[in-house]
């Protein structure tokens, strides 16, 4: 009812308006004729432009309407697509696997890693302000030289072996064939044998290639012990414990171990030969424990020994290592902290040339390295090392060393090593100020035991 | 002779105790599930979708890692040596830990190529393949970009690899693993139609990313690709490269830089700074936001970018 009172007086509102412009108009048109006629011209102009407007809104209808088509279209196969599954990649058929060697999963043709070759370009400048000792002394003066090329070569020979060798020159050494040995890949219970020329499971730091170490050079007190890297020629067996805790047992026989008692060896001729009870042989167990998600803690220990001959030994190998790993790539990504302490108790023979004996010692020694290394930033690292150890041999030979290292990676294939040394002890004082300069080309990676 | 039959018996009972504790002590606990060594996180979810209680799953990367710089950790090795599969996201994703964490758990199963070794990349069809192998390109993944697994869509293939694989290996649960891939499947295609409507706002974004890693996230939902803060895939910016990318983001106009939670946030909170831009934090893995599964962590980077380009538009 309300509805129809407001609109009637809506309408009486209107008729009176009309009534009024009605009774003003002519008024208007009687007042002044010229201003009809310009009324009359706007009038038309309008007209004109209501055309002109009515045109273009039958125009933008007709598009529209022409565009809701298309529209609907549109929806009505996205439609279809989304109830095929949501893109056509989904409901199209697989595409092949990348490898014609299996139909589960995509790997690298055969060609790309097979064999894995890699170089590696290790250089450096040092300068010494003393002559130092003559077990781990370095000549005075400065020098440039190729620290180590390495080739390195591996590969799977066939679904129970694999091989590899790595073949090195330096600047003062020459050529050698520092690795070339066969692993097996498919013994059960955990088992894999290691035979050749390789370095031996000893510690930690021992086994390691030079381009792999965190410093620029091995720890003095590693190069006395161990005699170098731990290079040798033999066989290994390790058994990888089948629990959830991680324990691996390597156990090994060899002629000799340490790449400069291996090299001594090589040098007598036949008379390398010996009985096989003055053969070397090696147990070294460790374990792992993850402390927290991202701290974890290594611990090993080493036996080596030569059970009788001139050369009879007992070197007895501790090997702690935590880290902090993150594994997010902050300013701060992680420490090491890794320390080795070694007890040798070695027989040292010298004999003339008809094999009388001249001189026999048996000195018991013991020294290590402790170190500590931080990463920064995903490109760079710095640490400081400590060693202190006593040659397996000598006499008023204990040197301390203090090593300051800082490395820069411009890219995981690429690094620059600045390193400082300290060295005191029973004989001259010496500071050694060393860069290096390491690239590797190709395919590099020692794998598990250096990472 | 009673006598001695019943110490014979006895004898035997003994044996057979010591032998059952011995086995027990190398076995570890009982267990009916299959067991799953999940190279990501994302994986591992999916997986863990598919397998429901038939699998127990122990995953590797954390999700606030980068996935190229996974530590190698010996526990892992005792995890894969006794695994009945390994799922790994492919496509070399993992080259930093897996082959060397594979090549010391002796076990022949789980090795490439072998029936349980799962490769949920099977079925993707991957983008940035490089023509050419040269490390002036940076670190590039020989069979294409890997991050695939931003991509929802791509969600589905890597669901469909998993749960065939998870099949392969145990025939006897492939009825659970069928029912479980379409759980998962019905519920990620509710899910992705609800994003594409929510990421509607992402179409025609130019932005910046980290590093490599937007490109199928890109694709789905019309990003615009314009540069990234490394100077190429696993090299660190440089300054050079740093003054190209804030030219190129003032020439063009960007407002969005995209930080992957895995890496230093500094870099990429001063290069928005002096472009005007804005950051979204977002993982390239499940769980780096605090979502562990692989559907809220899709989830999650999309609010993160819408949250950021909403924010741009509005202020």
């Amino acid at each position: 009812m309300r509805t129809t009172e407001s609109k009637r007086a809506s309408l009486r509102l209107v008729l009176a308006g009309c009534a009024i412009a009605l009774f003003l108009a002519p008024a208007a048109a009687r007042s002044a004729p010229s201003e009809v006629e310009e009324l009359r011209s706007q009038l038309d102009a309008t007209r004109e432009e209501l055309a002109t407007t009515k045109q273009t809104l039958t125009q933008t209808q007709q598009e529209l309407a022409a565009t809701r088509g298309t529209l609907q279209s549109l929806v009505e196969r996205v439609d279809a697509i989304q109830a095929a599954g949501p893109l056509p990649a989904v409901s199209a058929a697989p595409p092949p696997p990348v490898s014609a060697g299996s139909s589960t999963a995509r790997i690298l043709p055969v060609n790309a890693d097979n064999p894995a070759i890699s170089f590696v370009v290790d250089t450096e400048v040092a300068t010494d302000h003393h002559r130092s000792f003559g077990s781990i002394g370095f000549p005075t003066g400065t020098d440039f030289s190729l620290r180590n090329a390495e080739l390195f070569i591996s590969a799977p020979i066939d679904p129970f072996l694999r091989g590899y060798a790595s073949i090195n020159g330096t600047s003062d050494e020459g050529f050698d064939v520092e690795e070339a040995a066969l692993i097996t890949t498919a013994l059960p219970w955990g088992l894999t044998v290691k035979g050749g020329r390789f370095f031996a499971d000893f510690g930690r730091l021992p086994h390691w290639h030079d381009e792999a170490l965190p410093f620029v050079d091995r720890p003095p007190s590693i190069e006395r012990f161990i005699g170098g890297e731990s290079g040798s020629e033999g066989v290994e067996v390790s058994w990888l414990v089948p629990t959830d805790h991680f324990i691996e047992i390597t156990a090994g026989a060899y002629d000799a171990v340490g790449s400069e008692y291996l090299e001594e060896l090589n040098d007598d001729g036949f008379f390398g030969r010996r009985n096989v009870d003055e053969l070397s042989y090696l147990v070294h167990p460790h374990t792992y424990f993850d402390l927290t998600d991202s701290l974890n803690l290594e611990v090993g220990g080493t036996w080596l020994g030569v059970p009788a001959g001139d050369s009879e030994r007992n070197t007895w190998g501790v090997d702690v290592t935590l880290r902090h790993q993150p594994g997010t790539t902050g300013v701060y990504q992680g420490f090491v902290w890794g320390t080795e302490w070694l007890w040798n108790d070695q027989r040292f023979t010298e004999r003339d040339d008809d094999g009388s004996l001249i001189d026999r010692m048996r000195p018991s020694r013991s020294g290590g390295y402790s170190y500590v290394e931080a990463f920064f930033a995903r490109r760079y690292s710095a640490g400081l090392r400590y060693d202190r150890s006593k040659a397996p041999d000598g006499e008023r030979d204990l040197a301390n060393t203090v090593s300051a290292f800082f490395t820069w990676k411009p890219s995981e294939f690429h690094r620059l090593r600045l390193q400082l040394d300290d060295v005191w002890g029973d004989q001259q004082d010496n500071q050694r100020l060393t860069l290096q300069w390491t690239a590797f080309i190709g395919s590099h990676s020692h794998g598990f035991a250096q990472r | 002779m009673a006598s001695h039959s019943a110490s014979v018996r006895m004898s035997i009972h003994w044996i057979a105790g010591l032998g059952m504790l011995l086995a027990s002590l190398v076995a570890g606990p009982a267990t009916a599930s299959l067991r799953v060594v999940a190279s990501m996180p994302d994986v591992a979810d999916i997986t863990k979708q598919i397998g429901g209680d038939r699998v127990s799953i122990v995953t590797i990367a954390e999700g606030t890692q980068d996935p190229h710089k996974v530590p190698v950790k010996p526990s892992f090795v005792s995890k894969l040596h006794r695994a009945d599969a390994l799922v790994v996201q492919g496509l070399g994703l993992e080259h930093a830990f897996v082959p060397a964490l594979s090549e010391a758990a002796r076990n022949a199963r789980i090795l490439p190529g072998a029936p349980a070794y799962i490769d949920a990349s099977l079925y993707v069809t991957p983008l940035e393949v490089p023509s050419s192998q040269n490390r002036t390109q940076g670190e590039l993944h020989p069979l294409g970009n890997p991050h695939f697994n931003l991509d929802p869509v791509q969600g589905k293939l890597m669901a469909r690899a998993i749960a065939e694989g998870l099949e392969r290996v145990d025939p006897d649960g492939a009825e659970a693993y069928r029912a479980g891939l379409a759980r998962f499947e019905a519920l990620l295609d509710r899910k992705i139609a609800e994003w594409q409507t929510l990421a509607a706002p992402l179409r025609g974004v130019k932005a910046v990313s980290y590093h490599e890693d937007m490109v199928y996230l890109a694709e789905r939902y019309g990003i615009e690709r314009v540069g990234t803060i490394e100077v190429k895939p696993g090299i660190p910016a440089t300054p050079r490269h740093v003054e190209d990318l804030l030219a190129t983001m003032k020439r063009d106009n960007v407002k969005l830089v995209i930080h992957e939670v895995s890496y230093d946030p500094g870099l990429a909170e001063s290069i928005a700074e002096r472009t005007g831009a804005r950051v979204a934090t977002i993982s390239a893995m499940a769980g780096g936001l605090g979502h562990a599964g692989y559907i809220d962590s899709i989830e999650a980077n999309l609010k993160a970018l819408l949250a950021a380009v909403q924010g741009e538009s509005a202020g």
